[in-house]
């Protein structure tokens, strides 16, 4: 059952993602709400799955690779629906619903299968740790996806390309304002994530740090956020710096998460 | 005809050239009273705005009078021939009719379909007439234009969606702020499509206005007019601090707004974000400052491109509107034609004899107590009145008619007796 409804959300967000790439394609705004719907339902079905996978077996799933891709699609698509009931930024679901669709495709590699954790990440703190986690950076990858629409959008404005394209990509503020509160939220959850993982290192390893690569590279990416949001709040960073800024810092990110992954030994493998 | 049509607008001159022509054409007077005295030229309508530059004259001498205006346009606009050149468009006859009922009907327009373009002609007619510098072919031109005018605003949807420069510059607003409430504009300089603009954007949500101008007592009768605030010109530099839109169109020859200044003003803003509309020509912000992140820069020819985007999904409008426009230059032949004096008199006759078939078929009810040769009579009586009545009119326009001179009167004749049916 729960691998059906993972089945059934991973085909609606094709759907969805098909929907507001159409819409792109000929502009017209009226295709992506309908893309956004769909997207509800993706969302909705995903959640399901969840609810069947804890009911199944027993625990939070967000500790395989594959579950906690499809847990940072979840959170994405959540969030952005979110937004979307605050400002009408509906074809940014455009950039949202691929990289969901994206996700959950990876995630279906050894799906289902039995998740079998290291003693070292039994406890409750583990899942709290990655979701924590895991939500920062799906705000972080929603505030890079509204950047890059941003850059987008203003690049038309700035040289007078105004077009039916310019008219369908949501106004530079509504973006702006996702990219800030995208940071803002992220930000805390991320660090919020990292301090509960040194809570539970202590337990495990007996310190707070262990210089664990994955470690390192996140720091690094967390004290390149914490910059950004210095930049926006004190300095009064807007705009093309803030949505740049915030793009080249989630590429930081993910290519440290895939360094990380294929280069290093960490006790951050997943499983 | 004779008629000629030169000019030259946006679409053949680039903005710095008609800055340079408009500077040089400030004072429309003088030159239409130096061009109305031309030999040749018979009469002569001088059409300035910030986008096109025409003169109408109807001439006895083709040739001679399309040297004379070049000449002329070359002289005042101050440029090298090779510049005015590419720039001049000449048309003649009905293709200059034409052009000037596309100008009128605002199809030729850089925002098509938008309403100033009319009252410019109206302006530049009045400014004619005022002079004496028009007769009866261009008055009877320029009212027509008026009238297709008014039939393609009406027939068809192109001035019904507003499709100008002001409703480009929201639709830009929209675009950079999402929302327009709570924003802030600031208008220097008066002007009617900057007044429009602000208008535009007070209608779509935008709450607070501030207006500058050189004169202060002018920005205060216009802050009253749009329940604004009115700030000296001195203190410019300091609001564009608080402010989110700024339409500038003075008739400044420099930049009123510097790289410099801007700088300034976002420091103190935080890079909130701002859109600077450049109405004014000779431009009035210096175009470096649109290279400043977080500034939006637009100029009227800016304004274009987008306006050019609307227009595509009005093409269908302008369809319309260039049969309307084809009907009214092919009725203005018509009259032209007519023009001449055996017309004049066969539709005079006409009119007269049609009068007398009506009047007769009117008394029938009575007349049919005569006899045949009574009713004879009445028509023959009523046929030599009419003879008598037209004996004078019609030697007058034959003997006027060996001279040249003859235009007016059968204009007059025409007109009086009501034989365009216009």
């Amino acid at each position: 059952m729960d691998i059906l409804s993972f089945k059934v959300a991973l085909a609606i967000y094709f759907i969805s993602a098909l929907g507001y790439l159409t819409s792109l394609y000929v502009r017209r705004v009226l295709v992506a709400k309908i893309a956004t719907w769909v997207l509800t339902v993706a969302f909705i079905n995903h959640t399901i799955f969840f609810v069947f996978r804890y009911a199944g077996t027993g625990q939070i799933p967000i500790m395989s690779l594959h579950e906690t891709l499809s847990f940072f699609a979840w959170a994405m698509s959540g969030i952005y629906l979110a937004f979307q009931l605050k400002t009408k930024t509906r074809i940014l679901g455009a950039f949202v619903s691929p990289v969901a669709f994206l996700l959950m495709i990876l995630a279906s590699v050894g799906l289902g299968g039995p998740v079998s954790i290291p003693p070292a990440l039994q406890g409750n703190l583990v899942p709290v740790h990655v979701a924590l986690a895991v939500m920062g950076e799906a705000l972080f990858a929603l505030a890079s996806l509204a950047g890059a629409m941003y850059l987008i959008q203003e690049g038309l404005i700035k040289n007078k390309k105004m077009s039916s394209f310019t008219r369908i990509l949501p106004s530079l503020t509504d973006l702006d304002r996702i990219n800030h509160i995208s940071l803002l939220w992220g930000f805390p959850l991320l660090t919020l994530g990292i301090l509960v993982g040194s809570i539970w290192a202590r337990t495990v390893w007996g310190s707070l740090w262990q210089w664990d690569p994955k470690q390192v590279w996140t720091l690094t990416a967390w004290i390149f956020y914490a910059l950004i949001l210095h930049q926006r709040i004190a300095i009064g960073w807007k705009g093309r710096k803030a949505a740049l800024s915030s793009l080249l810092a989630f590429g930081f990110l993910l290519a440290s998460f895939v360094i990380v992954t294929l280069c290093f030994v960490t006790a951050h493998t997943f499983i | 005809m004779n008629i000629i049509l030169i000019g030259m607008n946006h679409k053949t001159a680039p903005l710095e050239i008609r800055e340079r022509l408009s500077l040089a054409c400030g004072d429309d007077v003088t030159l239409l009273m130096e061009m109305i005295k031309m030999p040749r030229i018979k009469e002569v309508m001088y059409l300035a705005t910030c986008n096109r530059v025409e003169v109408l004259a109807h001439t006895a001498d083709t040739e001679d009078t399309v040297e004379r205006l070049k000449e002329f346009i070359f002289r005042h606009g101050n440029l090298s021939v090779e510049e005015m050149v590419n720039c001049l468009y000449l048309y003649f006859d009905h293709d200059a009719v034409r052009h000037l009922f596309r100008v009128a009907s605002s199809i030729d327009s850089m925002v098509m379909g938008e309403p100033q373009i009319l009252g410019q002609v109206k302006d530049a007619y009045r400014r004619s007439v005022e002079h004496n510098a028009t007769g009866i072919i261009l008055n009877r031109i320029i009212h027509h234009a008026f009238r297709t005018a008014k039939r393609v605003r009406t027939e068809t949807g192109i001035a019904g969606n507003a499709v100008s420069v002001s409703f480009a510059a929201v639709e830009l607003a929209k675009k950079i702020f999402g929302s327009l409430k709570g924003k802030t504009i600031l208008l220097i300089g008066a002007g009617e499509m900057s007044e429009l603009a602000a208008r535009h954007l007070i209608n779509n949500g935008v709450d607070r206005i501030v207006i500058t101008n050189r004169t202060y007592e002018r920005a205060a009768h216009m802050a009253e007019d749009f329940q604004g605030t009115a700030i000296e010109f001195e203190l410019l530099p300091e609001k564009l601090r608080d402010v989110d839109i700024v339409i500038s169109s003075t008739g400044a020859p420099g930049y009123v707004i510097t790289v410099p200044v801007i700088e300034a003003a976002l420091r103190r803003r935080k890079n909130r974000l701002l859109f600077l509309i450049d109405i004014a020509v000779p431009r009035d912000i210096d175009p470096a400052v649109g290279d400043i992140d977080n500034v939006y820069l637009y100029n009227i020819d800016n304004l274009q491109d987008i306006v050019d985007n609307n227009l595509k999904s009005r093409v269908k409008e302008a369809q319309k509107a260039e049969i309307i426009i084809e009907e009214e230059v092919v009725k203005y032949q018509e009259w032209y034609n007519a023009l001449e004096v055996v017309p004049t008199i066969v539709s005079l006759r006409g009119k007269m004899e049609g009068i007398v078939k009506g009047e007769l078929a009117r008394s029938g009810s009575w007349m049919q107590n005569l006899t045949d040769e009574e009713r004879k009579n009445i028509e023959l009586v009523a046929v030599s009145i009419i003879n008598k009545i037209l004996h004078d009119p019609i030697t007058g326009l034959k003997e006027e008619s060996r001279d040249q001179s003859a235009l007016p009167y059968i204009a007059a004749v025409r007109r009086l007796f009501g034989l365009d049916d216009i």
